[in-house]
């Protein structure tokens, strides 16, 4: 792996075909916020919604896609593992919204 | 013998053994800075979600008109920044020095924009008499400490990305940096854009009355 060969970037044509993209996102999160869904489902679809453009923005705009993969593997599961453990505060804040009832 | 030559002959494994990485140090510490910013970001913003959830009487206090349409401006501004960086730093790879550093200011200009769009929204609110401690609206007075604490540490982000970039752009115009910094900061840059992607839609949209 130490020794793959980086892939060719591409020009800026396809940058703006990026740069599109995740303008359409922020459209349709501006739509489905008022569309008037569940909080809960809204949450989820703005999150997904997110997460795609933050993937999009590291793989092409930060160029992770053409970087040796051991970069990839090195950085965005630490990331993830620490994330998942930040998760872990949610139990904590619903028993703190039921003791206030 | 010069350090670097014992290094070479006595065989140090960091002056010899190539990077697994393949990139230039600058990068990979860049990228180490915004693994940990993510993480700082990610645990501001799932304290923000506890603070939420944990709060009976949180408050939404934004409309369409004018908090949702200028985050929608200032998220196009912060895109097109975005890509503007993206041309600096092909042409820095490409050595048009020039156009490099032109291309440089001029996402520094839009990281300007921004600013003011967000300087202009908090001094509306401040107006309102919101506050990091008040809430006008009566409900919990943690809406204005996490919107305040989330979107100051994105804009903190935003004016020192314009002030290294200005550098960046002076220095490279000079020829005193290369091509490998622009990517660098580019680095950056593209983060801040990126946070900001998670901070509109978590802070803004979810807060829509």
């Amino acid at each position: 792996m130490a020794n793959e060969t980086p892939a060719a970037e591409p020009g800026m044509r396809f940058y703006a075909a990026i740069w599109l993209v995740l303008i359409a996102i922020v459209g349709v999160e501006v739509a489905l916020t008022f569309a008037h869904l569940p909080t809960t489902s809204l949450l989820a679809a703005l999150l997904s919604l997110a997460v795609i453009e933050a993937g999009l923005g590291v793989m092409y705009f930060m160029h992770l896609k053409y970087e040796r993969r051991a970069l990839f593997w090195s950085l965005i599961p630490t990331l993830v593992f620490v994330l998942v453990m930040l998760n872990h505060l949610w139990p904590d804040a619903h028993r703190l919204l039921r003791m206030q009832h | 013998m010069s350090g670097s030559d014992h290094a070479l002959t006595m065989g140090h494994g960091a002056a010899l053994e190539a990077s697994p990485y393949g990139i230039q140090s600058k990068k990979l510490v860049m990228w180490l800075f915004i693994i940990a910013d993510a993480a700082t970001f990610g645990a501001i913003l799932f304290g923000y979600g506890y603070l939420r959830v944990g709060s009976a009487d949180w408050t939404r206090p934004f409309h369409f008109t004018p908090t949702i349409l200028n985050g929608m401006v200032m998220t196009l501004v912060l895109l097109t920044s975005s890509l503007s960086m993206l041309a600096a730093v092909a042409a820095a790879k490409a050595g048009q020095r020039a156009a490099s550093a032109r291309w440089i200011l001029v996402t520094a200009g839009l990281g300007v924009v921004f600013a003011v769009l967000h300087l202009r929204e908090w001094f509306g609110l401040i107006a309102e008499h919101w506050s990091p401690s008040n809430n006008p609206l009566g409900g919990s007075p943690l809406v204005g400490a996490s919107f305040f604490s989330i979107t100051g540490l994105h804009l903190l982000h935003v004016i020192g990305g314009v002030v290294a970039l200005s550098v960046v752009a002076l220095k490279y115009a000079r020829g005193h940096l290369e091509p490998g910094h622009v990517e660098t900061t580019g680095l950056y840059w593209h983060f801040v854009d990126l946070v900001w992607m998670f901070v509109f839609p978590l802070v803004y949209l979810m807060n829509v009355g």
